[in-house]
This record gives C-alpha cells, sequence and structure tokens, in this order.
C-alpha cells in the first residue's frame, strides 16, 4: 500500500475524531468505606412484615451525578457505626453536619439554617397541629429528590438576590468571593422550571379531599384550580420562565420561608403583597395589589361580570346564526333567481330564474 | 321610504305588485337611457374589477387588518385554551410562550396603527369631499332606515316574493352591520387588551380615580380594580373569539364562497368591484358611477343599445301599465327583460 501524506493526515483526522468519542474521567462518588459494594446490586430489596418494599439500591451513576455526590455516606447516615451494619431504624437528619467545608470557611456545612426558616413555615410542624396535619406535611426529602441535573442558564438572577440565597446556608464571611469564584446553580431562585414547580406544589394542594381535610381556609382548597385560570397558571402551563409561579409570590429568596397570609413574615401579608408584587410589576399600587392572582370563575358572586358574560354568550350566538343564516338565505334566493357558483366567461348569471312571480308574468 | 310604503300600502296582489314595480324597474340616467333593475344579468365584468370601490389606503389597511388579526388569533388562542392539548403544540410554533407574548403585542401595535391610518384616511377624506362639495351621507357607512327597509326588502326576493333586489347605496345593511361590529371589537379588544398589559397603570389610572369619587363599602365586588381587571379578562377572550368566529364562518365564506363570488373576489387587493356585482348590490352606487366615470356610461349605452333598449323609447309612468300588462321580449335569451 502506497501512503501519500493525505492518506497520513487523513487517518490522523479520523482518529482524532474518533478520540473524541472516547469516555472521560469517571465521576467518582466518595466512597472511602466502600457501601457501593453491596448496594450497587440491583434487586438488593425487602418485603418487611408490613408488606412494605425498600429498595436498597444505590443508582452510581445517578448518585455520581447529584449535589451529594461528595458527602459520605455516613455523614448523613451517621447511626452506621460498623460495617456490616444493623437493621436501619432512624431516618435522615439533614439539619446534620457533613465533613465538607464550604470554602471560605471553617465550620462544616450543613442545612440547619435553612431547615430552621422551614420549622417557622406554614409547613414546619407545629405544636398546635393535629396529627392528621403532621402526618400530611412534606419533609424535606419530599421534594429534593434531587431529579435534575439540568443546566442553569446565566443571568437570570441578580447577583444581590443570589448573594442572599448564598446566605441562607453560608456565613457571610468570604461569601462573595466564592460566589465570584464559583460556577453555582444559583442563578434562577430554584433548579425546577415554573411548570415543574407548580406540579410539585399541585401534588398536595390540588388534593382537594385531603385539604378539606385539613381545614384549610375556602380559597386555599382552590388554590390550583383558580392559579390555572389565572394568566400567570396559564402561560407558566405553556412552559412560560418568566410568568409567577407558587413560590415567586409565596416565598421570598430564602425559599422555605412559606407563610400563611395572616401572618406578618408572609410575603403575601397585606404590608408586604405590593413589594412581592414589585418584583415584576414595577408601578404597583394599593389598588393593584387587589388584582386577583387566584380568579374565582367569572361569575362568582359579581352581577355585573355574570351578565356581561351572558351578553357576549347571546351576542355570539345571534351574530353568527343570524349571519350564516342570512348568507345561506341569500344563497337559496340567488340561486333561485339563476345565479350560476362560478364566475365564468365575464358573468355569472348564466342560469334561468326559476321564481314563480317570474313565470306568472 | 317608497319601497316600505308599497310594502304597508300595497295589497298582496301579484297584478297590482307587478305594476307599482314597474315604476322602479327602469332608471333613468341622462346620456345612456333607461337602465333596467336586473341589467346585472346580461353585463360582461372583468373578475379583477371594474369599478373603483377602495382606495388604496383602505386595501391597504385591510391587509394590515387582516393579517395582524390572523397573528393575534394564533399567538392568544391558545393562551386562553392553555389546558387544550394543542395549546402547547400551536405555542411552540411561535417559539415559545415568551415569543408568542411578544408576536401578540408587536401585532396589537401594528392592528392599533391600522385603526389610527382608517380614521385618518376617512377624516382627511371626508373634509376633502365636503371642501369640494362632493360629500353625499348616502355613501358612507353611516347606518339609515334605508337599510332596515333593504333587508326587509332583501328577505322578501330571498323568499321569491319580489322580483328584484333593493336598490342600496355603495354600502348596503351588511357591510354596515360589519363595519359597526368591527369598530365595536377593535374599540373592546383594544381597551381590555389595555388593562391586560399595563395592569399596575390602569390600576392606578382608572380605579384608583373612580374610588375617590365613588367609595366603595361592601357589595360583591371586591374593588374596582379587580372588577376591571375581571372584566377585561372575560371581554377581550369572548370578543376575540366571536371575532374570530364571525370571520371564519361568516365573512370569508360571504365574500369569497358564495355564487357568483366563488372563488375568490378579487376586490380586496385590486379595490375595484365587478360591474355585475355593483349592479346588482350597490345599484345607486352603479349610478353615481355612470355619471362620474365617461368609458362606463359609454360601455352602457352600448350594451342598452345591443339589448334593443333604446334611450328614446324610455317608458314614460302614463304607460307602465300598459308595458306590464303584455310583456314583450326583444332580447330572446332572457325572459325578463321587458321593454315597449
Amino acid at each position: 500500500m502506497n501512503l501519500t501524506k493525505g492518506h497520513t493526515t487523513l487517518a490522523l483526522v479520523v482518529a482524532a475524531m474518533f478520540m473524541l468519542l472516547l469516555p472521560g474521567p469517571r465521576a467518582e462518588a466518595a466512597d472511602e468505606y466502600n457501601c457501593l459494594m453491596c448496594h450497587k446490586h440491583r434487586y438488593s430489596a425487602r418485603i418487611d412484615e408490613n408488606g412494605k418494599r425498600w429498595n436498597y439500591n444505590v443508582d452510581e451513576f445517578l448518585y455520581n451525578h447529584s449535589v451529594h455526590r461528595s458527602i459520605e455516606c455516613r455523614d448523613c447516615h451517621t447511626y452506621i457505626k460498623r460495617i456490616p451494619h444493623d437493621p436501619v431504624t432512624q431516618g435522615v437528619n439533614c439539619g446534620n453536619q457533613c465533613h465538607i467545608k464550604p470554602p471560605f470557611a471553617q465550620e462544616k456545612f450543613s442545612h440547619e439554617k435553612i431547615i430552621a426558616i422551614y420549622d417557622q413555615s406554614a409547613h414546619g410542624i407545629g405544636p398546635a397541629d393535629s396529627e392528621a396535619l403532621k402526618n400530611a406535611k412534606p419533609f424535606c426529602k419530599y421534594c429534593h429528590l434531587n431529579p435534575t441535573f439540568t443546566q442553569m442558564s446565566e443571568k437570570t438572577v441578580p447577583f444581590r438576590e443570589s448573594l442572599q440565597r448564598c446566605l441562607n446556608c453560608h456565613p457571610q464571611r468570604g461569601v462573595v468571593q466564592a460566589y465570584r469564584h464559583m460556577t453555582h446553580r444559583l442563578r434562577k431562585k430554584t433548579s425546577r422550571s415554573s411548570k415543574e414547580i407548580v406540579q410539585l406544589c399541585a401534588t398536595c394542594h390540588q388534593d382537594t379531599a385531603l385539604m378539606k381535610k385539613l381545614n384549610v381556609s375556602e380559597r386555599a382548597v382552590t388554590a390550583v384550580e383558580s392559579y390555572n385560570r389565572s394568566i400567570h397558571g396559564k402561560l407558566v402551563r405553556l412552559g412560560s420562565q418568566k410568568a409567577a409561579n407558587c413560590i415567586s409570590c409565596h416565598a421570598s429568596n430564602a425559599l422555605h420561608d412559606i407563610h400563611k397570609k395572616d401572618d406578618p413574615r408572609a410575603t403575601i401579608y397585606k404590608d408586604n403583597i405590593a413589594k412581592t408584587c414589585s418584583q415584576c410589576h414595577e408601578k404597583t399600587g394599593s389598588w393593584f395589589i387587589n388584582i386577583a392572582v387566584h380568579p374565582g370563575e367569572h361569575h362568582e358572586g359579581n352581577p355585573i361580570i355574570h351578565l356581561v358574560s351572558i351578553f357576549f354568550r347571546v351576542v355570539l350566538y345571534l351574530a353568527v346564526f343570524s349571519m350564516v343564516g342570512l348568507m345561506l338565505f341569500e344563497t337559496f334566493g340567488r340561486w333561485t333567481d339563476g345565479i350560476s357558483l362560478i364566475f365564468k366567461n365575464g358573468t355569472s348569471w348564466r342560469g334561468q330564474s326559476k321564481r314563480r312571480s317570474q313565470k306568472e308574468k | 321610504m317608497t319601497t316600505f310604503s308599497k310594502i304597508i300600502s300595497r295589497p298582496i296582489d301579484i297584478l297590482n305588485r307587478a305594476r307599482a314595480e314597474d315604476a322602479e324597474y327602469f332608471t333613468h340616467v341622462e346620456g345612456v337611457g333607461a337602465v333596467p333593475r336586473d341589467i346585472y344579468k346580461h353585463v360582461k365584468s372583468n373578475p379583477f374589477g371594474d369599478l373603483p370601490r377602495y382606495s388604496v389606503h383602505i386595501v391597504i389597511q385591510h391587509l394590515l387588518v387582516f393579517t395582524t388579526f390572523i397573528l393575534l388569533a394564533a399567538s392568544g388562542l391558545p393562551i386562553y385554551f392553555s389546558d387544550l392539548f394543542w395549546a402547547s403544540y400551536f405555542v411552540s410554533l411561535f417559539g415559545g410562550i415568551d415569543v408568542a407574548r411578544l408576536i401578540h403585542r408587536i401585532a396589537a401595535f401594528a392592528m392599533m396603527f391600522a385603526a389610527a391610518y382608517h380614521i385618518a384616511t376617512i377624516v382627511a377624506g371626508t373634509i376633502r369631499k365636503i371642501y369640494h362639495h362632493e360629500f353625499d351621507y348616502k355613501r358612507t357607512q353611516l347606518p339609515r332606515l334605508k337599510d332596515l327597509f333593504d333587508l326587509i326588502h332583501d328577505i322578501k326576493y330571498f323568499l321569491g316574493r319580489e322580483p328584484y333586489r333593493p336598490k342600496m347605496e355603495k354600502f348596503m345593511y351588511k357591510q354596515k352591520a360589519h363595519y359597526l361590529a368591527i369598530i365595536w371589537g377593535n374599540f373592546v379588544l383594544i381597551a381590555a387588551g389595555s388593562v391586560l398589559l399595563f395592569p399596575d397603570v390602569m390600576a392606578k389610572l382608572f380605579p384608583e380615580t373612580l374610588g375617590k369619587i365613588l367609595p366603595l363599602e361592601g357589595g360583591g365586588l371586591e374593588s374596582y380594580s379587580a372588577f376591571f381587571q375581571d372584566l377585561a379578562r372575560l371581554m377581550h377572550a369572548d370578543e376575540a373569539v366571536m371575532a374570530l368566529i364571525l370571520l371564519a364562518f361568516w365573512h370569508w365564506t360571504n365574500v369569497h364562497l358564495v355564487p357568483g363570488r366563488f372563488p375568490i373576489q378579487w376586490t380586496f387587493l385590486t379595490g375595484k368591484i365587478t360591474r355585475e356585482h355593483q349592479i346588482e348590490e350597490h345599484f345607486l352606487e352603479y349610478l353615481n358611477n355612470l355619471k362620474e366615470i365617461p368609458a362606463e356610461r359609454e360601455y352602457m349605452k352600448n350594451l342598452l343599445k345591443e339589448l334593443g333598449i333604446d334611450g328614446s323609447k324610455v317608458p314614460s309612468t302614463a304607460d307602465q301599465s300598459a308595458s306590464s300588462s303584455q310583456p314583450a321580449d326583444p332580447a330572446p335569451p332572457r325572459k325578463d327583460m321587458r321593454s315597449e
């Protein structure tokens, strides 16, 4: 075979292109105690005495791509003292300190601060709550399943607000530098899309039977339904990233501080609502905040709007049926007078009139 | 007016009716002759139009409204029907809902521009006509009592109880109704759309001022701003859906698909109307055309001569009864071409 310079170059280019297909270095989870030796096995599972199924498999690939990939298993599962471990009876406490040290800070990392905010919110379990309410309230893992590893687009949340979000967990000291060094997933208020957030909140709040059982207010029972009727809800359902989702209004940048309407800490408290609206609507005033964000059906308790609605419906049917009817009638009348359908040879009056009055003359 | 008085006073008697109609049958035009009412069955027309109807401004305005309306409906309907399965696919045609909303707003401003352009055209044209002493309110879109009588006359014609269609002006009852509906629709859509687009400004401008004059206590309404916003939400959508349904099921069919107009009426592009259409539906405007256009006068004179209706033999009112009692047929292929 006669190798020319061209062949060599071509071969090199092809080889280079194939090299692009080779996998990069594998992402590895922090697994000092080799927990995955057992937990990597699919079907490592059990059915307990109550018939509940437990899956003990940890998918290495998914875990390696989650936010907790650098955290040791035992940092969260602190009750495991020896391996192989005893049967597990406790749950995980997200308020634990793990062995990760955030940049520019000496303390170990923990979700304590945000949990404190959360415990104060409407979703936190309070002393006065009934048993049913306690069971119904969501906990960390209820929302934070780490299902999404989406890339965040830049420049969607201003710097100051993103910084405020850092401060939910990190101490003030050095955070500015840390923020500037890192490409963080904080540029949006949440990593979920607006649509996903509405779906997440709706899993409980749309369940009217559950909501009624928990004695929430009448407006709160239909909150999801009425939101979906609003322009925000419609746009979010169609995939808008700009329109307000649930937590745009119901939480500040601390994200977990969702309070009831009459709590002064709530973003939707009557003194705070103008500020909340002004995140998007610049010229908010005392009148603006009265506009229904969760609109009821068009005519609920409002006779004028009810009448206007009926008026439009009547006008619609009247106009359409009378105009179309007149048109059909007109076509019939002109047809009997001898008009043809198609304009041809300079005229459309090619037929003979079939009219009674014409024949009688 | 004459038509209506006849309807009331005339007994339902074929002979008498035929006699009364004959006074209406021929219209004497200076320098042309007696033009029979049903001459439209005998004229030759150019499908692209023979006689002027719309100026180039009106044609441009119609095209603007036509394109923007389709864009507005296409970008707005999926929001109204966001819970239906096709909505998200429809929105993806525009490249996402945020883009569709932007397109909706741009198209809305284009439509408002068309409305302003139209008002300017009408006002300037009216002033010019008044200045030249050419203005005639009968040739405008202003509704008159005659339109109602024309409608009654037309229904009788469709039923076969009148031999000819009413003599109508440049704009007939149907077109006037449609024009008024467009004015109303534009008003509602622009007003309600502005309330939806600038809720903050509108809440400040309108209800706040109203609230100072008329303080609101209790009642079914929570507040004026909520009320007006709800009203705007309702009216914007309902009016738009009504306009769309009327356009889809009535306007397009009525203009392009009915006999004589099928498959397409070119007026919306050429601004001209065919001769037979003008005479059939806008007879009085055709008489104006005869006065104003010498070529048309010449055409009609020659046609009448060809058909054997000579200008000198205009039937006078005296021998009307004679002519109707024994109708002769000088133009063999057509049955109803009456002459002496």
